[in-house]
């Protein structure tokens, strides 16, 4: 190797990760950490348009706390991700006790029909399940109404009560078996060796449970139920497909997000916007590291 | 370990099945849905007779909008996304996990604070830098902020510490420069969780709304699920045509999860498992 | 370790995998992507560019209006001389991209179709940012081309301009007066023995309603019960020019919660809950209504000029079987009609040439002749009573036993009730539906006193969160 290429190769060696790192840094801080930051700043504004704001200081935020569709957003965005963690979770773990049974046949068939409807986004899913939960000629009302009697007039998506209801079996369809992947494969790698010291120490099945299995699946557990309420409390496409582009029935249906998208870019507050966005990010990082806490198993991999 | 019992058994089955056509049955359905004609809709659950199926949905689906550019617009958007964020991710979760470097530490933190933090709180001043920058309405504005994938180094992170090291010295005796220590080692050694990354990039892209709902506004950029969600806000709904759409927007990802299942699966799970 | 050199018995995947190292996800997504690619590059070189070349742009959101405006741009572009591009932009999509090019200096249209409660939230940045050209000019000088006719204001049903009226100025041309009537269907009628003529007030089909309704089987009337449509038509009905009912009056406060809105609202609920029920909500438009009114699920539903064609075109099974009937009035003598819907063409300030965009605007919207055969396509009654003189108007409809439709509207025209626009007509609208929801679940059969109550607070308490709002407001 000629010197110019020797230097070079120790050039490249020497800067290699920096390089390399370069352009994920770049777009990063561009289309990440400035709007981050940026957010802030906007949350002191009142803006109508990118064009033409006014500087409030704390008004949006005080605004905010009294603001009642506020807090119905979040009151319904608060009910989904509790029905996500407390309904779906356990759910999702049940189904993947069943599967994890020895010899059961088929088992790649289940978890590929369990699978599937993740595949569908949930853009489809709201456009799916708004005719699904339909007066008279929707799927669920004609079965209902097909096994246990119950009125065709059902309005899931017309009656306030219904609704809520409706977006969390919804998301039970979606999520349940596509958690309970994550909970197979955690199950698959706890260590039989303790299940059979338990038996021999004659622990029964729910003791089983309890002292090895659910220890065994912690990290993942742990895993899945921050990311479910992370992903819950973004919730939005869902129940805005599903009403049809409007909050629903008395607001039943208005997350934080949506209250958020309909501010900042229907009304044209991009101000008021970046308030609620840091707000619920904030309620978002104090509950994610709060499950974390008491998870007590992350590991800080710096 | 399992009690043979053959009643604990054929329980198990049912509760399974039963759980199974729980999940299938709105998907059967969609698919009936939109083969049905109107007067079918509320004359049959599922199937009409077979010599009432009818294709006038998709007919009038493709009468309605351009479905096969919305369909390339989205195929366009999604593989282009992925591609960039497969390769910057990769690169710099290859760099974070095999280099000691200054700022690593720094940059590790940020990464990993940022990724709790809801996307939802860039939304407005990302809107207003892209409109700035006049990419608004183009689909640079809506694909490069959306190539920023944290999850996707962080994942590849975590999956190139495993990598042997005698691998990467065995390539650098052999005369391989830093990347070609990454696009020849590190790479193929990494298959597995390339795929799911792609898949699970890939899914998330085609079905994403919000950004392009709000970076677009040219009928010809626009990708499936912005048009699915006008077509159910039009004052005539045509069921029919509603399902035939989201049944043919859900088709290509199935298709490509039904050929790529095993890696998926397995780069899924693997990502989970190591926490 | 393949160092780039072939060795033999290398295939053909092992070349592709030294060169793709990813494997075989992404190979077949960039494949996918070079396809789409493709795609669209020659889709994009084969679309004609002159769009771009053209000297005047228009959006409508209404698919029937872009086609009628569509037959009426040939003679347009010859007589003037000029390239006229005109887009179809799906309905609330208009609103957004409208903002979106505001703000992002994307390209404005230099007319557009705006739809009636949306076209209030223009006018919400500051004096100079409104989107919409001053037109108050246009609509109140002499017409140039024949100096004894009245300006155009004077022949314009006037209560049509103020949704589009902000602080005095007129930003908008209506398209439509769109009065409402009851559709029912007659066979029904003569079936049950109901006299159309005999239900006056709305006590006479309150009546006639408990008489006739049968629980899950057939009720009288279609009312929305989770959205403000129904419940805005009443209280427009209602409104006297010193005692306004709506959302807000001439001045842009906010009436919603006023002694009419809390009348209207307490004796709506019991209509669709309750013992004495007459109305149920199947739904308003779609599927779903056509059948309830093709089972004869409920009798009657508001029908403004707009939804007749609606009725034509989805239920042509009944034809013949269908008739209008003016609304009953709230008191004998009053008001037999509301409104329902609306569209306004507006001048963008994009616009180079101000003159032109209005000269398109009076082609489409005024030309007589094209008004009438447009009226016998899509029944919807313009404004400007110049054209109502066109037999087109008056001619007789098979679909509803042979009424002479635009007659029958013409009538209730000139009683039209005024509806004042303003930036928080939407939210307006938009809490007026969750407070009749709400009601709706809190109402206990009988408990009237209880409900007038319940209402009355609910109201206030929507109201005072819109007065926030407007008060937040800085521009």
């Amino acid at each position: 190797m000629s010197k110019t290429a020797g230097s070079l190769f120790a050039f490249q060696q020497r800067h290699a990760p920096y390089l390399f790192v370069a352009p994920f840094i770049v777009l990063f801080c561009t289309f990440g950490l400035y709007p981050l930051v940026k957010s802030v700043v906007l949350s002191f504004y009142i803006t109508s348009g990118p064009k033409s704001q006014v500087f409030v200081g704390l008004e949006n935020f005080l605004f905010l706390l009294a603001d009642p569709d506020f807090g119905k957003a979040c009151l319904n965005t608060a009910v989904f991700a509790a029905c996500s963690v407390f309904l779906q979770l356990p759910l999702s773990l049940g189904l993947a006790l069943l599967l994890n049974r020895k010899g059961l046949r088929g088992r790649n068939l289940f978890r590929l029909c369990f699978f599937s409807p993740r595949l569908v986004g949930m853009v489809f899913v709201g456009v799916l399940f708004s005719l699904v939960f339909a007066m008279r000629f929707g799927l669920l009302n004609v079965a209902l109404h097909a096994l246990f009697g119950t009125s065709l007039e059902l309005d899931w998506l017309g009656e306030a009560r219904y609704v809520m209801p409706a977006l969390v079996l919804t998301s039970l369809w979606m999520y349940v078996g596509f958690n309970m992947i994550y909970f197979l494969a955690a199950l698959q790698n706890v260590d039989e060796t303790l299940y059979e010291a338990a038996t021999v120490d004659g622990a029964n099945a729910w003791q089983q449970f309890w002292h090895v299995t659910l220890p065994g699946i912690k990290p993942v557990a742990v895993f899945v139920v921050v990311l479910s309420t992370i992903g819950s409390f973004q919730l939005f496409e869902l129940p805005y497909l599903m009403l049809q582009n409007s909050r629903g029935p008395d607001g039943a249906g208005l997350t934080v997000v949506m209250y958020l998208y309909e501010n900042g870019f229907v009304t044209g507050d991009l101000g008021y916007a970046s308030a609620i966005g840091w707000t619920l990010a904030l309620g978002v990082l104090i509950m994610a590291i709060g499950q974390m806490y008491l998870g007590r198993t992350w590991k800080k991999e710096v | 370990m399992g009690e043979d019992n053959p009643i604990r058994k054929a329980l198990l089955y049912a509760v399974l099945v039963l759980a199974g056509a729980l999940t299938l049955v709105p998907l059967v359905w969609l698919v009936a849905c939109s083969l049905k004609n109107s007067e079918d809709f509320f004359a049959h659950v599922f199937f009409p007779p077979l010599d009432r199926f009818t294709l006038d949905n998709f007919r009038e689906l493709f009468r309605q909008m351009p479905f096969l550019r919305l369909m390339m617009n989205s195929l366009f958007v999604a593989g282009t996304t992925v591609m960039v964020q497969l390769f910057f991710s990769s690169l710099g979760g290859f760099a974070l996990a095999r280099y000691e470097f200054r700022g690593k530490r720094v940059i590790m933190i940020v990464m990993l604070a940022t990724m709790m933090i809801p996307a939802q709180v860039m939304l407005a001043p990302l809107y207003e830098l892209i409109t700035r920058m006049r990419l608004a309405d183009t689909y640079l504005g809506l694909v490069v902020p959306g190539a920023v994938s944290v999850f996707g180094m962080y994942l590849f992170r975590q999956s190139m510490l495993q990598l042997p090291d005698e691998l990467l010295q065995a390539g650098r005796i052999d005369g391989c420069s830093e990347f070609g220590l990454y696009w020849r080692i590190a790479i193929p050694v990494s298959r597995p969780m390339i795929g799911a990354f792609c898949l699970i990039a890939f899914m998330g892209t085609w079905n994403s709304f919000l950004w392009p709902q709000i970076i677009l506004q040219s009928k010809e950029l626009f990708t499936l699920p912005i048009a699915l969600n006008q077509l159910v806000g039009l004052q005539r709904q045509d069921y029919g045509v509603l399902m035939a759409g989201t049944l043919l927007s859900i088709l290509p990802v199935a298709g490509l999860f039904l050929v790529l299942q095993k890696e998926f699966l397995s780069g899924l799970t693997a990502g989970a498992v190591k926490g | 370790m393949a160092t780039g050199n072939p060795q033999r018995g290398e295939t053909f995947w092992d070349r592709l995998q030294d060169l793709f190292p990813f494997g075989l996800a992404p190979f077949i997504i960039v494949c996918l992507t070079a396809l789409s690619g493709v795609y669209l590059l020659v889709q994009n070189v084969l679309l004609p560019q002159d769009a771009r070349r053209a000297d005047l742009s228009m959006w409508t959101f209404a698919r029937q209006h872009y086609v009628a405006y569509e037959q009426a741009r040939p003679a347009f572009e010859k007589r003037h001389g000029v390239k006229l591009d005109l887009q179809n932009v799906h309905g609330e999509a208009v609103t957004n991209r409208l903002r979106a090019a505001y703000w992002a200096g994307l390209d404005l249209p230099d007319v557009v179709e705006v739809e009636i409660s949306v076209a209030g939230s223009f006018f919400r940045g500051p004096e100079d940012g409104i989107l919409f050209t001053d037109l108050t000019d246009f609509l109140t000088r002499p017409d140039p081309a024949d100096p004894r006719r009245r300006p155009l204001m004077d022949r314009i049903v006037k209560t049509r301009l103020s949704p589009y009226t902000h602080r005095g100025r007129i930003y908008g041309l209506p398209h439509d007066v769109h009065p409402v009537m009851l559709a029912y269907r007659a066979d029904l009628f003569r079936e049950l023995g109901i006299d159309p003529n005999q239900l006056q007030t709305w006590d006479d089909f309150v009546r006639e309603g408990r008489r006739v309704t049968l629980r899950e089987q057939r009720y009288l009337l279609n009312l929305d019960k989770s959205g403000s449509s129904c419940v805005e038509i009443l209280l427009f009905q209602r409104t006297e020019p010193n005692s306004p009912a709506g959302y807000f009056d001439a001045d842009g406060t906010l009436i919603m919660d006023n002694d009419k809105a809390v009348d209207l609202l307490t004796w709506y609920v019991p209509l669709l809950v309750g013992p004495d029920r007459i109305a149920a909500s199947p739904g308003m438009f779609g599927q779903a209504f056509a059948q309830a009114t093709q089972d004869g699920y409920t009798m009657c539903s508001f029908c403004p000029d707009w939804k007749t064609w609606g009725f034509q075109h989805d239920i042509p099974q009944l034809s013949g079987k269908m008739k209008l009937m003016p609304l009953p009035a709230w008191k004998p003598g009053g008001r037999r009609t509301s409104t329902w819907g609306g569209t306004m063409l507006g001048i963008t300030r994009g616009c180079r040439d101000r003159k032109l965009a209005w000269k398109l605007a009076e082609h489409m919207y005024m030309d007589a002749n094209d008004l009438g055969d447009r009226f016998r396509e899509l029944n919807i009654l313009p404004p400007f009573k110049d054209a109502w003189s066109n037999p087109a108007f008056h001619e007789r409809r098979p679909y509803w036993s042979g009424q002479r439709l635009g007659t029958e509207y013409i009538r209730l025209a000139e009683q039209v009730p005024p509806q004042f626009g303003s930036p928080f007509l939407q939210l307006a609208k938009s809490k007026m539906g969750e407070v009749l929801a709400s009601c709706i679940s809190a109402y206990r059969p009988g408990r009237t006193d209880e409900l007038r109550t319940f209402v009355r607070r609910r109201l206030k308490e929507a109201a005072d969160e819109i007065r926030r709002q407007m008060k937040r407001n800085p521009f």
